[in-house]
């Protein structure tokens, strides 16, 4: 399955007075981490929510592929492949972990009324909802895809513990993993990812680090925005650095760091000087 | 009449509805909760001024002194300490606060109909003298009207200095922008809440008593007047006082000057109508056209789920334990509403209400327990059933053919469903409050225009049911009803399970979430309303053939607030809970005087600030908690495992919290789930290094726990086989978890578990 590539052309948002994304291009494309760096205020938080349709440009386009998405709500983006995860982790907290991945992964239909009516809810024939239970309860259900999927995404994320916990009861690290896992069930073309190492330890994030690259190398385009600077540069495959709502540098981590814009607006500020060293290092 | 006469005439009723609107306004600068029991209080203390006055024979200036200065404020201060401290202490939701202070209103309409009934009384004095004053030429204004202009200014101008330029007024902007944070810089955050609940209260009463001699004084009527009052803060998009004060001084002069036009047909009905319901329309087009309200709905999303404990049923196997204790509540509930049926034909007939209110229940569930839905406009939609059925029975229904009973019983719930659509579609941009409010309006509009319209409500002629062209006779009619409730069961059922109940759930949990991987959002919600209007539309059919009339009561605006009320309190997501409360609702009823069971259920709801999650978990709680204490008085305290702290966090903050389970789990903020249904999920999914803080060695009993177990040892060994085996396998020795795992799965369970650990 060929994946599709996000771009964002000339995209303006302005709040009143103030142009909070000013004339912004971006592209993300499939099997790559795409990074948006940028200090307090440069426009990234609503660079992203225009990405994920919580709000609307003033100018510009945002592309899937080739289809235009920029009025859609963000529901029809994520059906067709634009999956987003929160700064705050927005799990289901009532639902267990297995059926709070459920839901992402049923995401591509959107037929309720026949649930309503007490029809079979994964489209295996028209079988009603009561024989589909009796069979599962003789163990004579095959797995259907959508389960398929859950299971496989728990086992490669390690979630199989927890898959009956009720969501709710899970600390915070274990959020982030089951929000991204329910993201994966979504079957993203592109994943959009707000903060999400805000609130991890350095253990988990270098596990979420390995998780994107794997993830990424499954041919699944990655935007990331995180003020940990440490992640982006190490994990990132390209950069976008905002300052002032404009794109002031792009390209691979070694450029933007060493773009004289970037380093003046960073100028001495410490998380990414030890960035630059690590990424030297390696 | 001239323009400037009406204009003059409207004043009175403006300022009145000013007064009301500041101290909604007060109330919500001060403390941040929309006080929809702004119109009982005011009945309330309009009822204790008429009976100072009326009654005991008091002067009119002190009995005002009385009602305004001592009892108004006084309510507010109760209602301080008592109700809203609590939940502002424990930053309860704006949702959980909508649902205390209708909790507050159902309580307030409970006592005034308890104590003077529900009749009208057309005694109510007036506190200002009945003469006018000469303006110009001979355009007079009356004195009251002149009063009431003068109060309104005075009232708005002080409060407007005392909130601008004193350090008080800075005070109530820190408390109200974040209490906690106000009362660590010193500011005396319960002070000023309790002024302005005062406050807003002691505006509350003396609308009240200026309203009462303008209309009759009914519990129900003056109530809602009061609450149509609320176009004025909507209006004032709850912050600016003047914008406030002019909406209601325009709309009031609004009403006042359509009475000096007729028309003809149907457009003359509708002006009849407006000219005395200008404010609960307004309210209504502000709610649709005031854009983003947000202060009243904002980041409340899911909010009722702190109202609702329970997630979905698990999609994997179920428990052959739990699946016969399921199969067996069932059944006892079957059995129990079966029961009317060997009643006397008398007490058969009351009964006739209950599956009609369970069905309406049914409907709040659905759209609030199950999506999360705050909507306040149930009654319209059974009201609407109810009419449409009984105009298809008569064939006056846009001339389509006459339907036999039983049958036009649901396709006219059915006509609901596009009623119930429209009214979903304000649902997908509001939330909270806003929902709540303009569900409401919409019942109210549909109330004063349709069902209170002799156009509409009059000529509905209710035949005996015929099925195959058999009358239905009590029993069988009960049954009938029985049968519908058991659809509305199986619709309700259908929507908790599987992908659709899911989708649901996530919805309530987290609407952006679950939009963000492509729950469908909008038409989710569209489906929850419109499903929820038909079975409320059947319910309500029910209910007229149950009462035997249509009467434009049953189905009033308010009847909505206290269904709503009495759904939360027996637990919004539960349909058992629906079947209880409905059951509870007319067995007071029918047992006690009018208005008791809405005094019950303000108790009710009000006591809900120590039970969230409804009575349903408050009762899965309690067996919990005695389960444990059985447990406990087995093991030496000393022994005990450190158990897990039920912990509460409200729905707007993502706090981390702890438990003692692991020492400190994080736990973000999940808005929901309650300390009963959560203890529950650990004694159930105990996580991974629970039992790290079990003691290494046996725990030590009591010795009232040594003597139990020396007494079932002595059983078990004059046993049989199977006895023996549990009895060998317990004597291995090694100490389990079980034991003081805290929260017992049943009192039964937990003799058990002893006896195991005895033998070690």
């Amino acid at each position: 399955m060929s994946r599709h590539v996000l771009q964002a052309v000339g995209l303006v948002r302005r709040y009143g007075g103030l142009t909070a994304v000013d004339h912004v291009d971006l592209v993300a494309p499939p099997g790559m981490i795409t990074g948006l760096i940028g200090p307090n205020g440069a426009g990234k938080s609503t660079l992203f929510s225009l990405l994920t349709g919580v709000e609307q440009p003033d100018e510009g386009k945002v592309l899937l592929g080739s289809t235009d998405i920029t009025r859609m709500r963000p529901d029809i983006r994520s059906r067709r492949g634009l999956v987003q995860t929160f700064q705050v982790p927005s799990l289901f907290p009532t639902l267990t972990v297995a059926d709070n991945l459920l839901v992402g992964a049923e995401n591509r239909r959107r037929d309720y009324a026949g649930g309503l009516l007490g029809l079979s809810a994964q489209g295996r024939g028209r079988v009603s909802h009561s024989v589909e239970r009796a069979l599962e309860r003789l163990g004579l259900a095959p797995k259907g895809p959508v389960t398929q999927i859950v299971e496989e995404v728990l086992d490669s994320l390690g979630l199989s513990d927890v898959r009956d916990t009720i969501a709710g009861t899970l600390p915070t690290g274990a959020l982030r993993l089951v929000e991204f896992a329910r993201a994966l069930c979504a079957r993203p073309d592109v994943l959009l990812l707000d903060e999400p190492a805000s609130g991890l330890d350095s253990e988990e994030t270098a596990k979420l680090s390995q998780l994107l690259r794997r993830t990424a190398a499954s041919g699944v385009g990655i935007v990331i925005v995180d003020h940990d600077v440490d992640l982006v540069f190490s994990v990132v495959d390209q950069v976008y650095a905002m300052v002032g709502g404009r794109v002031v540098a792009s390209g691979d981590p070694e450029t933007v760091r060493n773009d004289p814009t970037v380093r003046s607006v960073y100028l001495a500020q410490a998380p990414l000087a030890a960035a630059g060293q690590t990424g030297e290092a390696r | 009449m001239t323009s400037i006469d009406l204009a003059l005439a409207g004043i009175s009723l403006g300022a009145i509805a000013a007064l009301s609107g500041i101290g909604l306004l007060v109330t919500y600068r001060t403390n941040g909760v929309l006080n929809l029991a702004q119109g009982g209080i005011a009945t309330l203390v309009a009822y204790i001024f008429r009976e100072m006055v009326v009654e005991w024979d008091l002067p009119i200036w002190l009995a005002a002194v009385i009602a305004l200065a001592v009892v108004s404020p006084g309510i507010g201060l109760l209602l301080e300490r008592l109700v809203f401290r609590p939940l502002a202490r424990r930053r309860a939701s704006a949702a959980e606060s909508l649902v205390a202070s209708l909790g507050v209103l159902v309580l307030s309409l409970g006592i005034t109909a308890g104590i003077w009934g529900l009749g009208a009384r057309s005694d109510a004095p007036s506190i200002f003298p009945n003469s006018s004053v000469r303006l110009f030429s001979d355009t007079r204004i009356g004195v009251d009207a002149l009063a009431e202009l003068i109060m309104v200014v005075v009232f708005a101008v002080v409060i407007g200095i005392i909130a601008a330029r004193t350090a008080f007024g800075r005070q109530i902007r820190a408390v109200v922008d974040d209490r906690q944070l106000a009362e660590l810089s010193g500011v005396p955050a319960d002070k000023v809440a309790a002024a302005g609940w005062a406050a807003g209260t002691t505006m509350a009463g003396l609308t009240g008593i200026l309203l009462a001699p303008r209309f009759q004084l009914t519990p129900y009527g003056l109530t809602l007047l009061v609450l149509e009052t609320f176009a004025v803060v909507v209006a004032a998009r709850l912050s600016s006082m003047p914008v406030a004060v002019l909406t209601a001084l325009g709309i009031a002069i609004l009403q006042s000057e359509l009475k000096q036009f007729t028309l003809d047909g149907d457009a003359g009905q509708i002006l009849t109508v407006l000219q005395s319901n200008l404010f609960i329309v307004a309210l209504l087009v502000l709610l649709l056209a005031v854009p983003k309200l947000r202060e009243l709905g904002s980041g409340d999303s899911g909010a009722t789920a702190s109202f609702s404990s329970r997630g979905a049923p698990p999609s994997g196997r179920v428990s052959g334990v739990r699946f016969r204790r399921d199969y067996l509540g069932k059944l006892g509930g079957g059995a129990l509403l079966l029961a009317p049926l060997t009643f006397a034909p008398s007490d058969l007939r009351s009964a006739f209400m209950v599956p009609a209110l369970a069905l309406i229940f049914l409907s709040m569930v659905i759209v609030t327990g199950y999506s999360g839905q705050l909507s306040l406009g149930a009654a319209g939609f059974a009201g609407l059933g109810a009419m449409l059925s009984l105009k298809l029975t008569n064939g006056d229904l846009f001339g389509l053919p006459a339907i036999p009973g039983i049958a036009s019983m649901f396709v006219g719930a059915l006509f609901v469903a596009p009623i119930g659509l429209i009214t979903g579609y304000p649902a997908i941009r509001r939330r909270g409050l806003t929902l709540a409010l303009t569900t409401f309006a919409v019942g109210a509009v549909v109330s004063r225009f349709v069902f209170e319209q002799p156009t509409f409500a009059t000529g509905l002629y209710l035949d005996p049911l015929t099925l195959f062209g058999w009358e239905l006779s009590e029993k069988a009619f009960y049954v009938f009803e029985l049968i519908c409730l058991g659809i509305g069961l199986l619709v309700v059922r259908n929507l908790h399970h599987g992908r659709l109940g899911r989708a649901l759930l996530a919805l309530r949990d987290h609407s952006e979430g679950a939009a963000a991987v492509g729950v469908d959002v909008r038409n989710l919600k569209l489906l929850a309303f419109t499903v929820s209007s038909v079975v409320a539309g059947l319910g309500g059919t029910l209910l007229v053939h149950s009462s035997y009339s249509f009467s434009a009561d049953d189905f009033a605006p308010l009847q909505s607030l206290l269904w709503f009320t009495a759904v939360v309190v027996f637990g919004a997501d539960s349909a058992a809970g629906a079947i209880v409360a409905a059951a509870f609702i007319v067995t007071i009823d029918v047992l006690a005087p009018a208005g008791s069971s809405t005094l019950a259920i303000g108790i009710l709801a009000l006591a809900l600030g120590w039970m969230p999650g409804g009575l349903a978990s408050a009762v899965r709680g309690l067996l919990r908690l005695l389960a444990q204490y059985l447990a406990d008085s087995f093991v030496d305290p000393n022994q005990r495992a450190p158990r897990p702290v039920p912990v509460r966090i409200s729905a707007v903050g993502h706090l981390p919290a702890t438990t003692g389970i692991t020492g400190s789990t994080g736990i973000p903020g999940i808005g929901s789930t309650l300390g009963a249904a959560r203890a529950g999920h650990y004694a159930r999914w105990p996580l991974s290094g629970n039992q790290d803080g079990l003691p290494a060695d046996a725990p030590r009993l009591t010795p009232f726990g040594s003597s139990l177990v020396a007494m079932v040892q002595q059983y078990a060994a004059a046993q049989t086989a199977g006895a023996r085996q549990r009895h060998a396998a317990s004597t291995d020795g090694v100490p389990r978890p079980a034991v003081t795992q805290p929260p017992g799965p049943a009192p039964t369970g937990a003799g058990v578990h002893p006896a195991e650990g005895g033998r070690a």
